[in-house]
This record gives C-alpha cells, structure tokens and sequence, in this order.
C-alpha cells in the first residue's frame, strides 16, 4: 500500500474509531486467499488489526466485503468465536476497494498442519466437540433477520435448492461433467424432506478455522453464507475430501465424528451423509471453475491450473459414495 | 517413430527427480510450495504423456448409450438410468471407466495408486 493509500487509510481510521492520535505503525500483507486480500495492521496503543480487502479478480459467487463484515456481526453476537468486527469502509476512493478492519487473533489455520496435531484445540477430541458447540452457535441464527437481507429468501427446501443451483453452476460451464450429473441425480433421488433453515457458513472446514493450543480462536472466511439446512455444514466439515488425508478422523481429519456431534446437540446422520456427497460435488464443481479462471486466461495461475486434476480424483469418490448409497 | 528419444514422459520424469532431489532442497522454505506445485504438474503431465488413448472406445459406448457427453449428461439428469432402468449398469461401468482413466492421469492415489 502506497504513502498516499496510507494516509487516507489514518485519516478514515481516526474518524471511525473516534481517536484523532491514531497512528499505523505497520502494516504487512498477510498470506490472503485468492479472492480477498489480509493486512495485519499495528495501530497506536497495541492495538492489532486486520484489515480485509477485495483482490482485483473476485469470484462472483461470494459476499461483498459489506456483506461480510455483517455476517461477522451476526456471528459475534450469536456468541460464535470469530474477531470482533470493527469498522466498515464501503468508499473505494480510500485504498481503492472497499474493506474492514476486524481485531487480529492468533492460531493457526493451516489445514495440513492442524491435521497432523494431536494439540492443536485442546486436542482432537476436544477441538471436534469445541467445532460442533461453533456450528450450532452459528445454526442459531435464524431468518428473517433484517440485516442479512443480502442473503435473499430463505429457500423453503434447501436440498432440493441445492440440487437445482449445482445444475444451474453445470449448466454455466464449458464441459458436461456426467459424473457430478450422476451424483446430483442420486441426490434428487434420495432427498430428505425440508427442515427449517438457518444461517449455512458454508464453508466451515479445517484450513478455514484458526486454533491454538487451547481451543478454537477464530471461524473465518464467511463469504459463501447463506440460508440452508444446518447439517449442510457439518457435512461440508465431514466430507473426506476435506480431511486433508487423515481419513480416519472424520470430523475434518481432526477428531472423531461422535464428539462433533456431542458438541452440537442433535444430530440427523442420514442427512449429514447426504450433504457429505454434496460436498464432494459442490467442491468438484468449484474446482472446475477455479481452473477454467487458468484457462481462460482471466488469470494465468499454476495452483488454480492443478485445482483442476483434482476434479477426476473427486468423481471417483462419487461414484464410490453412489454406488455404496444405492447398494443401502 | 522418427521424433527423438527420450520422450515427453521420460524427459519430464527426469527433470522432476532433479527438481525434487537437487533444487527443492536448495530452495528458501517459502518457495518450497511452489516448487512441488511445479513437481505436482509435471507428474501429470508425464502420465498424461505415457497415457494410450482411451478416449475413442469410452466415446463409441457413450454414444451406444445416449449420444455426445452433453447427450450422456442430460440423459443422466433427466432419470435414464436411474436404478432399476435396463441401462443402469452399463452406464455405471462407463462412468467408472472413464473416471478410472482420467483418475491415471489426474489423481492415481484417488484409485489405491501412486
């Protein structure tokens, strides 16, 4: 960030916070995903930021940084362990995006890393019972809430919405793909009757919650949110396409399935299974487009080229899954 | 027949082995993620490379079944072969082949491999 973004960013900043003096004492990007960008910011008086903003390229299917920042305070109110969110700019001609400031928290979030720790979270029974307590936390909130209207209508079957809005992300790509069609199909077959709906992070998975020692410090990256069936998420954080290789660990290759659910009260299976191949398709699904940002040439990039190899390796467990599911 | 040995799998298997062995280790550690990104697609791209052509065959029993993978796909979609339809099992072992064949190139652990 340039002496002049720096400047106005100081200038914003005592405004927000209420405190002429405020000074930036350091600032350093911080590894972001492909889509956001992270800043550690040191501010006069000890106080440690972040500040979250818009790379250049953004996926079209995540929140604005607005829309995050509300998420973020929906969350924290509700008791979830996320950074307390602070200050909102929606004014672009500041640093150039809009972004928000959050209190920095420590952890890890590494996912390969945390799966090899018999500590991280207090250890991996007590780290999948602390993940169940987050989860049901966040599946206390509940529609209609006015300030998360940008999540739009509640569907009245979320499963059955689901199945429509992967057809719909088939439909926009390049290449059939009559594995995820198989699986989708599968899925409409079997389809458990609606639930009533809650907030969905959506993306709640090892690599994308930050631990020490102790327990969970922070649920981050918010911005796939929506209204959904609750056992969406646990599936999400179950599915074995994201235990990062410690397969045996269910819960996110970090702990036991039963101790998540001990966390998080009451629990259907059936339908944490039935998201569980959601998850496989919807992840295949996403790793096609990340790869298709390569070869479209919208943004030359080797790991986004790699994602897509990992689309075979994902239908494979697909039709394992169906297979395994028709034969019950 | 007439381009020159050694071919685009060999060549690529032996600058993956001096990419893991000599330089990874020389490498600063932040670069080290990138270096086995570049050892990664190598890898698929050498498989790739030694790969028969499968393709042809799985295409002809796919347009037996229902017709192009856009036909094979909707068919799929719109309940064909549901459990219970004549051709389930054969486009089970379809979709099982042709992933099996695309998993060689692309994730060989996925199949038990590798």
């Amino acid at each position: 960030m340039d002496e002049a973004r720096r400047a106005r960013l100081t200038d914003w900043l005592r405004a927000a916070s209420g405190d002429p003096t405020l000074v930036i004492e350091k600032m350093a990007l911080l590894s972001g995903g492909a889509i956001q960008q992270n800043w550690a910011v040191d501010v006069s008086d000890g106080r440690a930021w972040v500040l979250r903003t818009d790379n250049a390229a953004t996926l079209a299917v995540s929140h604005g940084r607005a829309q995050e920042f509300a998420l973020l305070r929906a969350a924290f109110a509700a008791g979830v362990t996320v950074p307390e969110p602070l200050f909102l700019c929606e004014d672009a001609a500041v640093t150039g995006a809009p972004f928000f400031l959050m209190r920095r928290v420590a952890g890890t979030a590494a996912a390969h890393r945390v799966v090899k720790s018999e500590t991280l979270g207090g250890g991996r029974e007590a780290c999948v019972r602390a993940l169940g307590r987050e989860l049901a936390r966040i599946h206390t909130i509940r529609p209609p809430r006015v300030d998360l209207a940008f999540l739009g209508e509640p569907p009245v079957d979320a499963c059955r919405a689901f199945v429509a809005d992967q057809r719909a992300a088939l439909d926009r790509q390049r290449t059939p793909r009559p594995v995820l069609e198989w699986g989708l199909r599968h899925l409409e077959r079997t389809a458990p009757p609606p639930v009533p709906v809650t907030l969905c992070h959506n993306d709640f998975r090892t690599g994308n919650i930050m631990l020490d020692e102790q327990g969970v410090t922070a649920v981050l990256d918010w911005e796939f949110s929506l209204w959904g069936d609750p056992h969406a998420d646990l599936g999400w954080l179950c599915a074995k396409c994201w235990r990062f290789g410690s397969d045996a660990q269910e819960a996110g290759g970090i702990g036991p399935r039963a101790a998540l659910y001990e966390g998080y009260g009451e629990v259907d299976d059936a339908r944490v299974r039935w998201w569980e191949l959601g998850a496989h398709i919807r992840w295949a699904s996403i790793a096609v487009d990340q790869a298709e940002r390569h070869i479209s040439g919208v943004e030359r990039n080797l790991e986004l080229a790699l994602t897509g190899h990992m689309v075979p390796g994902l239908e494979w467990e697909i039709l394992r899954m169906v297979e395994a599911r028709d034969a019950e | 027949m007439l381009s020159e040995e050694p071919e685009a799998a060999d060549l690529l298997a032996t600058a993956r082995e001096v990419l893991l062995n000599e330089l990874l280790p020389a490498l600063p550690p932040d670069k080290a993620f990138a270096a086995r990104m570049v050892a990664n697609a190598m890898a698929i791209a050498a498989r790739d490379a030694a790969q028969d052509a499968w393709e042809p065959e799985t295409l002809a029993r796919m347009a037996a079944l229902a017709g192009d993978p856009r036909a094979f796909a909707a068919a799929i979609r719109a309940g064909r072969f549901d459990p219970g339809t004549p051709d389930h099992g054969a486009a089970a072992a379809l979709l099982d082949d042709l992933t099996r064949a695309r998993c060689v190139v692309s994730a060989p652990r996925a199949l038990g491999k590798g």
